[in-house]
C-alpha cells in the first residue's frame, strides 16, 4: 500500500489561516428532538463499523446540534429541521413501487430516451442494478492498473487507516450545519484512489454503481489522485433522481496530489421536491490541477459551491459551471476557491438561465492568502433572464490579501437580445428554434467539457426545460 | 450609546467568515454631541435659492418631508443617520425653485480642530422640476485633531432636475469619518456624486440612490489608502423605474497595511425594465501588505435589463515604475505618478480647480512619505 | 407583365414614433441587381430591415409581396423560407455556436431537410476558401470575436451557402479595406449568375466597380427621388446627394 501521510496537521493549518471557520458560527445549542445518539448506534452499527466511525459520527451529531442554519441561505423552512430524523433514519420497511413515481419524472426518462430497462433502477426502485455487470468489468480493468474503486461502507472495513486519516479532513463537520449532520448520518458513497503517475484512461462514473436503498441521499465520495496520476470522475446522471426522502446532504472530498490533474463532473438532476445542500472540496498539492465541470438543474433548493484549495505552489482550479433554474427552483451555486499558495491560477466560469420565476444565484469567493504571491484568478459571471417574473442575483467577493497578484472579474446580467433573434430568424430559424440555439451556445462551454452522451442528454434536458414556456 | 458592529450591512448577506456581510469597529470613538463653531458655508451664489444653516426649524413645515422620512434603510448605519438627524450641529437646507439654473457651486468646507473636534451634519438639498445645482463639501481637520465626522446628506431631484454632489474627505489618521447619502432621484431627473475618499484613520461611507423612471445617477468615486488605514465604501443603485441608468465607477489605490472594502450594489427592481446599470472598480495594488476587498453585487428581477460589472486588481506594472525611477523620480514619486494617472479621470471632474490642487497635494501627501 | 419577385408598394414604416419610410414604390425581377444609394439617415437600412420583417420596425402603410404572396404579416422566418436573405450591416455575434453547425441548422430550417454533415462541410469549405476564409473558421462561433471584415464575408458565405432568390446587402462594403471589398464583390458576383436578384444598399462606389447594376435608385429622406441606370452612380460620385436634393425639391 502506498504511503499516505497524516493529513490533519495542514488541514488544520489550512482551516485556521484561510477559511477562518473558528469563531464563524454563532452556536445556538439546541438538543435536538429527533436525532438521537440512538439512531446514530443503529445506523453504526448496521453498517458494522470501527469504533473510530461511530465516535466520529457521535462528534458531528454534537456539532450539528450546536450550529444554526446560515442566515443567508435560501428559504430552508420547508424543511422539517428540528425533526430531522424523518429524513436521516433508515427505512429498511420502506418500498416504493414504480407507480409512486411522479408522472413527469417517467416523462422525462421516456423523452430522454434512457431504456425502460433503467428507468426503475434510476428511480431507486430497484434494488439491483442492470449495470452492475458493467461495473464490474469496470472495476477488473482498474484493479490491474492498481486503482481501488468501491463503496464507502467496503473502504471503511478494507481500507480503514486511509479512510481514516482522510475521512472529513477536507470538510471538516464544524464547516457548517449540514456538513455536520452529513458527519452523523453519512451512508453509501465511493471511495477512489489512482496511484502515482497512473493515468485512468475512460472516466469513473459513479452512475455505474449499485444502489442500496437510501443511498444517494447522505452518500461519501473521497477521491485521493496520488502523485502525477490523472483521473475524470463523473457524479451521477442527467435522468432526474427521485427520492421519497427530499433532504440531499451529500458531502465530497478530493485529494489531489504534486502534479496529479483531476476533473470532476457533475449534472445534477434532482426531483424537484429535492433540497440539495451538498458539499463539495479538493484539496490541491503542487502543480497539481482540479477541473470542475458542474451542471445543476433539478432540485427546489440548491446551495453548491465547489471548493478549492491551492495548497501547493503552482496548483490550479479551473470551475465551469451552468445552472438552470425554472419554475419552483431556487438555486444558490457558485464556486470557492483559497489560493493558499504561491504561483496558483484559477478560472471561474460561472453561467445561469432563470425563467418561470425560478431565482438563479451564483454566489462566490476567491481568496488570496498573504503568501500566494504571483497569483493569477479570472472569474466571468452570466446571467441570462428568460422572463420577468424571475430572478437572478450575482453575489461575488474577491478578497486579496497580497499585492503580486492580477485578479480579472466580469459579470453580465440580461436577456436574450431581441436583434440575436431577428438575426437568426433572418436565416429561417423560427423564434423558439432561434432562442434554443441561443440558450444552447450559452451553455456551451459546459457541453463541451461533457462526455458525449451527457452533452446531448443536457442538450436534451434545456429542449425540455425550454419548452415549457416557449411551447 | 451608538453602536458600531453593523454598519455598511451588505445588501444581501452571504459567507459569514468572510466577515463582508457588515463591518465592525471597535474603536473608542466619542460621539459626544458638541456645538461646532467654524463657519462651513465657504461659498453661496446668489440669487433666488432658500439657503440655509442647519439646525433649521422650519424644516417640519416642508411636505417634501413625509417623503423623506418614509425613505429609510438607507446609511452606514441607522443608528449613525439617526444620529446625525437629532443632534446635528451643522449642515446646509438647500432648495432650487422650478427652472432655476445655479451656475456657480455652493461650497461648504470643515475643518474640525481641538476646539470643534466633532463634525455631524445634516444636509437636504432639494432641486425643484427642471433645476441645476451643484454642492462641493470638503472636509479636512487640523493636524493634531481627534476630529469625528458623522454626516447625512440627502438629495431630492424633482423631474428633469440636475443635482451634482462633489464630496472630498481628507482627514487626519486620527480621526473617523461616517458619511450616509441617500438621493431621490425623480423621473427624468439626474444625480451625480463625485466622491474621493483620501484620508481618516477608519472611513465608512453609504451611498444610496433610487431611480424613478428615466432616472440617471452616476458615481465616479477615488479611495486612497496608506499606512494602518481602513476604508469601507458602499455604493446602490436601485433601479425602480423603467429606463433608469445608472454607473458606479472606483478608483483606488492601497500601500502598506491598508485595508479597503467595496460593495457596489446594483438593484433593478421589479418595474424596472430597460434599465441599464454598470460597475467597475480599478485597484492599484503598492505592497504586499495590503487587503483589498471587493464585493460587487447585481440584483436583478426584470428580464430587459442590462446590468454588468468588471473589476480588476493588481500590482503596480513594475516596469512603468522602474521606467519613472530611471528618469529620476523616487519610488514615491513614482506611486504618486501612478496614482494621479489612474484617478485622472474623476480628478478632471472635479470643480472648481482650486480643489483639484488639494486633491493632488493629499495624493502626494500620503504617497510620498514611507518606502 | 411576368409576376415580379418583389414589389412593394406605398411603403411607409416607423421606428417607434418616428416615419422613416414616406411611401416608396420598388418592382425586382429575376436576375436584377437593383443599388439603392443615399445619403445618412434617407432610410436604407430601414427598408432593408422592413422588408425582413425585424420587430423594432413598424409597417405603416403599403404592400410588400415576394412572388406574388404578401408578405406585409410573414414571421422574418417565413420569409427567409421564401428565399429572402439579409446580410446585415452590423452583424450578431452567437456564443456557443459554431458557424458551421448554425449554417448547417440554418439550411435544413430553409430547405426542410437536413444535409448531410460530410458534403455540407466539403460545399463549405470550398466557399471559404473562396472568401479567403481559413477553414478555422467553420468551428469559431458566428460571428463571435470576428473582424468587421471577417464579419461581412461571414455574412456573404451565408448568403452562398444558402441560396437565396433575393439577397438584400446592407452596407456590405462599408468598412472594409480595397482587398476585403474585391473578395467580397468577387462572393456577390458568383452569386449574379442571371437567376438570382439583389438590393445593394451602399454609399459607395468601389464595390460597383465589380458587380454591375441593372437599377440605380436613390433614397432621400423617405422616398425614391430618382431611378435610372449606372449613369446615376456616376452623377452622384460628382455632383453628391445635395444636388439631387435641390433638384427633388424644385421638382416639387
Amino acid at each position: 500500500m502506498v504511503e499516505l501521510e497524516r493529513q490533519d496537521n495542514y488541514i488544520d493549518d489550512i482551516n485556521r489561516e484561510l477559511y477562518d471557520i473558528r469563531d464563524e458560527f454563532s452556536y445556538s445549542y439546541k438538543a435536538d428532538k429527533g436525532l438521537t445518539p440512538e439512531i446514530i448506534r443503529e445506523i453504526s452499527g448496521k453498517k458494522n463499523e470501527p469504533k473510530w466511525m461511530l465516535d466520529f459520527r457521535l462528534k458531528s451529531l454534537q456539532i450539528y446540534n450546536e450550529l444554526d442554519v446560515p442566515p443567508w441561505s435560501p428559504d430552508i423552512s420547508d424543511l422539517d429541521i428540528d425533526n430531522i430524523v424523518t429524513y436521516v433514519k433508515p427505512k429498511t420497511d420502506m418500498k416504493i413501487s414504480w407507480d409512486d413515481i411522479p408522472d413527469e419524472i417517467k416523462d422525462t426518462f421516456v423523452r430522454l430516451g434512457i431504456p425502460q430497462a433503467e428507468h426503475e433502477s434510476l428511480a431507486g426502485v430497484g434494488a439491483q442494478y442492470d449495470s452492475e455487470v458493467v461495473y464490474h468489468s469496470v472495476r477488473q480493468y482498474l484493479l490491474d492498473q492498481g486503482v481501488i474503486y468501491t463503496d464507502m461502507e467496503s473502504a471503511v472495513r478494507d481500507y480503514g487507516d486511509i479512510i481514516k486519516k482522510h475521512f472529513m479532513t477536507c470538510v471538516p463537520p464544524r464547516d457548517h450545519k449540514f456538513a455536520a449532520l452529513h458527519g452523523a448520518v453519512w451512508s453509501g458513497g465511493s471511495f477512489v484512489y489512482v496511484p502515482k503517475g497512473v493515468k485512468v484512461d475512460i472516466p469513473l462514473q459513479s452512475y455505474f454503481r449499485s444502489n442500496a436503498p437510501g443511498a444517494g441521499q447522505f452518500e461519501h465520495t473521497l477521491i485521493i489522485v496520488d502523485e502525477g496520476a490523472f483521473l475524470h470522475f463523473i457524479e451521477g446522471c442527467s435522468a432526474p433522481k427521485y427520492s421519497v426522502n427530499n433532504l440531499h446532504a451529500g458531502c465530497v472530498e478530493l485529494f489531489v496530489r504534486e502534479g496529479a490533474r483531476l476533473r470532476y463532473s457533475t449534472i445534477e438532476n434532482w426531483s424537484k421536491n429535492m433540497y440539495n445542500l451538498n458539499t463539495k472540496r479538493c484539496i490541491v498539492e503542487k502543480n497539481g490541477s482540479i477541473e470542475w465541470i458542474s451542471g445543476s438543474f433539478g432540485s427546489r433548493v440548491s446551495m453548491l459551491y465547489p471548493m478549492s484549495v491551492l495548497k501547493g505552489e503552482g496548483a490550479s482550479s479551473e470551475f465551469t459551471g451552468v445552472t438552470f433554474a425554472g419554475n419552483g427552483q431556487y438555486l444558490d451555486t457558485g464556486a470557492k476557491v483559497i489560493h493558499g499558495a504561491p504561483y496558483t491560477t484559477s478560472t471561474i466560469n460561472a453561467k445561469s438561465i432563470a425563467k418561470d420565476g425560478g431565482v438563479a444565484v451564483y454566489r462566490g469567493i476567491v481568496k488570496i492568502a498573504p503568501r500566494a504571491h504571483h497569483t493569477k484568478s479570472t472569474i466571468s459571471c452570466d446571467s441570462l433572464m428568460m422572463d420577468n417574473n424571475s430572478r437572478s442575483d450575482t453575489i461575488p467577493v474577491l478578497d486579496i490579501r497580497n499585492d503580486e497578484v492580477d485578479i480579472g472579474h466580469e459579470a453580465k446580467i440580461g436577456r436574450i437580445s431581441d436583434e440575436a433573434i431577428f438575426y437568426l430568424m433572418t436565416r429561417g430559424l423560427s423564434e423558439s428554434d432561434a432562442r434554443a440555439m441561443i440558450v444552447r451556445g450559452f451553455v456551451e462551454p459546459i457541453a463541451k467539457e461533457l462526455p458525449l452522451e451527457y452533452a446531448v442528454e443536457m442538450n436534451n434536458l434545456i429542449r425540455l426545460e425550454l419548452e415549457g414556456s416557449i411551447g | 450609546m451608538i453602536k458600531l458592529n453593523e454598519l455598511n450591512t451588505l445588501p444581501v448577506p452571504t459567507f459569514r467568515w468572510l466577515r463582508v456581510n457588515e463591518l465592525a469597529i471597535d474603536d473608542e470613538i466619542d460621539f459626544e454631541a458638541r456645538p461646532y463653531g467654524k463657519d462651513f458655508l465657504q461659498m453661496a451664489p446668489q440669487g433666488e435659492l432658500i439657503q440655509r444653516q442647519m439646525p433649521y426649524n422650519g424644516l417640519t413645515d416642508r411636505p417634501i418631508m413625509k417623503d423623506l422620512m418614509d425613505s429609510a434603510g438607507f446609511g452606514v448605519s441607522e443608528d449613525l443617520v439617526g444620529f446625525a438627524d437629532t443632534f446635528h450641529n451643522s449642515g446646509m437646507y438647500i432648495e432650487i425653485p422650478r427652472g432655476i439654473k445655479v451656475t456657480e457651486p455652493i461650497m461648504v468646507g470643515y475643518k474640525p480642530d481641538s476646539d470643534n473636534p466633532t463634525v455631524i451634519d445634516n444636509n437636504l438639498i432639494i432641486a425643484h422640476e427642471h433645476s441645476e445645482v451643484t454642492i462641493v463639501m470638503d472636509i479636512a481637520s487640523s493636524a493634531n485633531a481627534s476630529a469625528v465626522h458623522n454626516g447625512v446628506t440627502r438629495v431630492v431631484a424633482k423631474e428633469g432636475a440636475m443635482v451634482t454632489v462633489i464630496k472630498i474627505q481628507r482627514m487626519n489618521d486620527s480621526s473617523f469619518h461616517f458619511d450616509s447619502n441617500l438621493a431621490l432621484v425623480g423621473s427624468g431627473a439626474r444625480v451625480d456624486y463625485i466622491v474621493a475618499e483620501l484620508g481618516s484613520k477608519k472611513a465608512a461611507v453609504n451611498y444610496t440612490c433610487r431611480l424613478s423612471e428615466g432616472a440617471q445617477s452616476h458615481i465616479n468615486t477615488i479611495y486612497l489608502g496608506n499606512g494602518d488605514r481602513h476604508l469601507d465604501l458602499s455604493f446602490l443603485m436601485e433601479h425602480q423605474g423603467r429606463r433608469s441608468t445608472s454607473s458606479i465607477e472606483a478608483r483606488g489605490a492601497l500601500r502598506d497595511m491598508a485595508s479597503k472594502t467595496f460593495k457596489g450594489t446594483i438593484d433593478f427592481k421589479k418595474g424596472a425594465d430597460k434599465s441599464e446599470g454598470s460597475e467597475s472598480e480599478h485597484v492599484l495594488l503598492f505592497d504586499r501588505t495590503v487587503k483589498s476587498i471587493s464585493v460587487p453585487l447585481l440584483l436583478c428581477s426584470e428580464d430587459d435589463v442590462k446590468g454588468q460589472h468588471a473589476i480588476s486588481s493588481g500590482k503596480v506594472d513594475q516596469d512603468k515604475l522602474f521606467y519613472l525611477m530611471s528618469r529620476g523620480f523616487s519610488r514615491g514619486e513614482a506611486m504618486v505618478l501612478l496614482a494621479e494617472a489612474s484617478f485622472s479621470d474623476v480628478i478632471d471632474k472635479i470643480y472648481p480647480k482650486s480643489l483639484e490642487d488639494l486633491i493632488r497635494a493629499e495624493i502626494s501627501g500620503r504617497l510620498l512619505h514611507g518606502n | 407583365m411576368e409576376r415580379a419577385l418583389l414589389s412593394v408598394e406605398d411603403l411607409h414604416v416607423a421606428i417607434g414614433e418616428k416615419l422613416i419610410l414616406k411611401g416608396m414604390n420598388l418592382r425586382i425581377d429575376k436576375g436584377e441587381v437593383h443599388v439603392i444609394m443615399g445619403p445618412n439617415g434617407a432610410g436604407k437600412s430601414t427598408l432593408a430591415h422592413i422588408l425582413m420583417g425585424n420587430p423594432r420596425y413598424t409597417l405603416v402603410r403599403g404592400n410588400m409581396a415576394f412572388e406574388g404572396q404578401n408578405i406585409n404579416s410573414l414571421k422574418t422566418d417565413e420569409r427567409a423560407r421564401l428565399g429572402m436573405f439579409l446580410s446585415f450591416q452590423y452583424p450578431e455575434e452567437i456564443s456557443g455556436i459554431t458557424l458551421e453547425n448554425f449554417l448547417r441548422s440554418s439550411k435544413g430550417s430553409i430547405t426542410g431537410k437536413n444535409p448531410s454533415v460530410l458534403s455540407f462541410y466539403k460545399g463549405l469549405k470550398e466557399k471559404m476558401s473562396g472568401l479567403g476564409m481559413g477553414e478555422e473558421y467553420a468551428k469559431r462561433n458566428l460571428n463571435e470575436g470576428f473582424s468587421g471584415g471577417e464579419k461581412k464575408k461571414s455574412e456573404i458565405l451565408q448568403m452562398l451557402v444558402l441560396e437565396p432568390k433575393l439577397a438584400i446587402l446592407d452596407e456590405t462594403d462599408s468598412g472594409l479595406d480595397i482587398d476585403a471589398v474585391r473578395i467580397v464583390a468577387s462572393g456577390i458576383r458568383e452569386y449574379m449568375d442571371g437567376e438570382h436578384s439583389a438590393i445593394i444598399i451602399t454609399h459607395h462606389r468601389a464595390i460597383l466597380d465589380y458587380v454591375k447594376p441593372d437599377f440605380v435608385h436613390i433614397l432621400l429622406n423617405g422616398r425614391i427621388i430618382e431611378s435610372g441606370g449606372a449613369e446615376l452612380i456616376e452623377i452622384i460620385e460628382n455632383k453628391g446627394f445635395d444636388h439631387l436634393r435641390e433638384s427633388a425639391k424644385s421638382g416639387v
